[in-house]
């Protein structure tokens, strides 16, 4: 029994081991002192620490934590997980920071803590995911389901030329962002583009090999089909591949929500036309000016607008502060990005 | 021979009506380019159900296999990146997957621990130990791997060649070899088999580390259908795999069921999600109707042990 464990554990942890990547741990341990003088805490936590796209993020953070003369403390999981966040969050409370900024794994499960560090008087911004609205002040909102929709479709339109026919690629059929990105595809395609024709949606269970078998049919199925539209970051190089290995490389666009990395390569050779994302430096540049503004009582409940430091002004619906227009990556700017 | 092999003949009788249905209102199904590459896409998949339908035969199950599918692909991936030679990093995939396999050989038949729980266990711990050490970034691999280099169509029919060649001769080695007989006889009866001498524990443990190998075999040969790896690739493959092999008529109580069936359960099931988009139909009913064809299966599965008196 014992020794059968013990095998279980050394192949387990070899397993762990031999893949974990060994890149610098980008989590700063909080320092144990508190901040001296009046300088602002700002407390930054991504959903999990070591991913390219929160590392991105954080170079923005930095940056506007540079530009405030601003402490940041940034920590988070090492692999998304409600449970830690709640945990460091607990520590936050006890360090007294100023404001905590945060992208949440999960809305339910770390409203608690963030109701307990605003009873405190720590002001609370989220960004990338929220959280429940009552429990934080703002929330800077990278892209709304409306830009999304708006960017993929005309874009396709673009590349199109206004008419032909095109089919989208999703993650499943009940996740419920893009079933709402869906909707406003459909509702820019009625009103700017009647000349598209949306021919079929397929699933790929946000699997990049099952995006590369659906394309390969969605190809063979519709013969006219002008352009793939991906709206899961997996299914953009997947689709790529297959329109790459069916020769149609240039005859059939490829467009999609995706990150820079994934499709570098697809981007650069042509198959793929357009990735669109947001910058997601900007989005922590702005999240720590808010946080730093908000902590500040410079931004207050009902502003209309907001001067996010060097990257200048914002528009603010509701408690949202909106980054934008969604940032579109291509093969003339890919080589600015490494996430 | 029709009537021994009836449960496979009527599935195979299933599957040429569809392709015939196919051939009316879709000939553009048959397009010679984009079926080889539907086949080479689904090949892998072929291997691991040969696998699981052992693994069943000898009246066990392995849910492990999807996730030690996704740990063998990022071994493939990752010792390639590093320069590995191809080779070599193909091997070590095969050996991180006979090693998964052992693994689960060892709990079920060392320990005599139930399969379901212990490839629960495994499945679970495999995939959550990538998330976590992974992040589920993609592995960019170097050049001489997609197609091990050759050219396309060269390397999709050597994808499509190993899998017939893994069915061909698993066939004859569950058919004609000793130790085949042994898995049938291990999961008709272990008792009676150990009293005629087959000793079940071993065979057991053998079945679950050729299931492992074969796991590794199959995610190289999707590996290299691509560019990069998705470390989350494989999901749901168990289940996808054990389907094939009931639909083929492999009995999940044990000892009955053959690679010829498996190939046609296999066809059958790659061959209705695209036939549904070549036929436009929505894709809301994708899943209904893989699950129906599982449904049928495994009634007259029932039906007939019922008359047989089993």
């Amino acid at each position: 029994m014992f020794r059968s464990f013990a095998l279980f554990l050394c192949v387990g942890l070899a397993l762990l081991t031999g893949c974990s990547r060994s890149g610098p741990d980008t989590g700063a341990a909080p320092s144990g002192g508190a901040p001296a003088g009046k300088r602002l805490t700002i407390a930054f936590m991504p959903k999990s620490k070591g991913n390219g796209y929160f590392v991105s993020c954080k170079q923005g953070a930095d940056q506007a934590a540079k530009d405030l003369g601003a402490e940041l403390i940034f920590d988070g999981p090492v692999s998304p997980d409600p449970a830690k966040q709640n945990e460091i969050i607990e520590n936050w409370i006890t360090l007294g920071v100023d404001v905590i900024a945060v992208a949440c794994e999960n809305k339910d499960g770390i409203s608690t803590a963030l109701k307990r560090a605003k009873d405190k008087g720590i002001k609370i911004v989220t960004f990338d995911s929220d959280a429940e609205p009552a429990t934080r002040d703002f929330f800077v909102n990278q892209a709304t389901p409306e830009g999304i929709g708006n960017a993929l479709m005309d874009e396709a339109a673009r590349l199109c030329g206004g008419t032909g026919e095109f089919a989208i690629i999703t993650a499943s059929l009940t996740a419920q962002n893009m079933i709402e990105w869906q909707k406003f595809i459909e509702a820019r395609r009625m009103a700017k583009h009647p000349g598209m024709k949306m021919v079929a949606l397929r699933p790929c269970d946000d699997l990049k090999d099952k995006a590369q078998a659906e394309a390969t049919t969605l190809l063979g199925a519709y013969p006219h089909l002008k352009l793939l539209m991906n709206i899961c970051s997996p299914a953009v190089p997947g689709a790529a591949e297959a329109v790459k290995q069916a020769g149609k490389a240039g005859k059939v666009k490829v467009i999609g929500l995706g990150l820079p990395n994934e499709n570098r390569r697809y981007l650069k050779d042509g198959t793929t036309d357009t990735v669109i994302l947001w910058k997601t430096v900007d989005l922590g540049y702005l999240t720590v000016q808010a946080a730093a503004a908000l902590a500040k009582g410079e931004l207050k409940a009902g502003a209309t607008s907001f001067k996010g430091g060097k990257l200048g002004e914002f528009r603010i619906v509701g408690d949202n502060i909106l980054l934008g227009e969604p940032f579109k990556f291509t093969k003339e700017n890919i080589d600015q990005f490494d996430f | 021979m029709l009537k021994r092999h009836f449960r496979e003949f009527s599935v195979l009788g299933v599957l040429l009506s569809v392709l015939a249905l196919l051939g009316v209102f879709a000939p553009d199904f048959f397009a010679p380019q984009p079926l080889l590459s539907r086949l080479t896409a689904a090949a892998p998949k072929l291997v691991v159900a040969c696998g699981i339908a052992m693994v069943m035969i000898s009246r066990q199950i392995d849910i492990s296999v999807g996730s030690l599918f996704a740990v063998c692909s990022v071994v493939c991936g990752l010792l390639a990146a590093a320069k590995m030679p191809v080779p070599l990093a193909i091997a070590s995939a095969i050996a991180a997957g006979a090693i998964g396999g052992a693994l689960n050989g060892v709990l079920v038949a060392g320990l005599r621990l139930p399969s379901i729980v212990v490839t629960l266990a495994t499945m679970v711990t495999l995939r959550e130990g990538l998330r976590l050490a992974r992040q589920g970034v993609f592995i960019d691999l170097p050049d001489g791997l997609q197609w091990i280099g050759l050219p396309m169509i060269g390397g999709q029919y050597l994808v499509c060649g190993i899998a017939l060649t893994v069915l061909a001769a698993m066939a004859a080695v569950m058919r004609h070899l000793a130790i085949g007989r042994a898995v049938y006889a291990v999961g008709s009866d272990a008792e009676a088999a150990r009293l005629a001498g087959i000793r079940p524990r071993l065979i057991t443990f053998v079945v679950f580390v050729l299931m492992g190998a074969l796991t590794g075999l199959a995610a190289v040969m999707n590996v290299v259908q691509s560019p990069q790896v998705d470390p989350n690739t494989g999901r749901m493959l168990e289940l996808e795999a054990i389907a094939a092999a009931v639909v083929g008529g492999v009995a999940v109580s044990g000892g009955r069921g053959n690679l010829g069936g498996v190939l046609v359960g296999f066809l059958l099931l790659a061959c209705i999600t695209p036939a549904l988009t070549y036929i436009g139909v929505k894709p809301y009913w994708d899943k209904a109707i893989q699950g129906a064809v599982i449904l049928l299966a495994v009634v007259a599965d029932g039906l007939r042990n019922r008359k047989n008196g089993r």
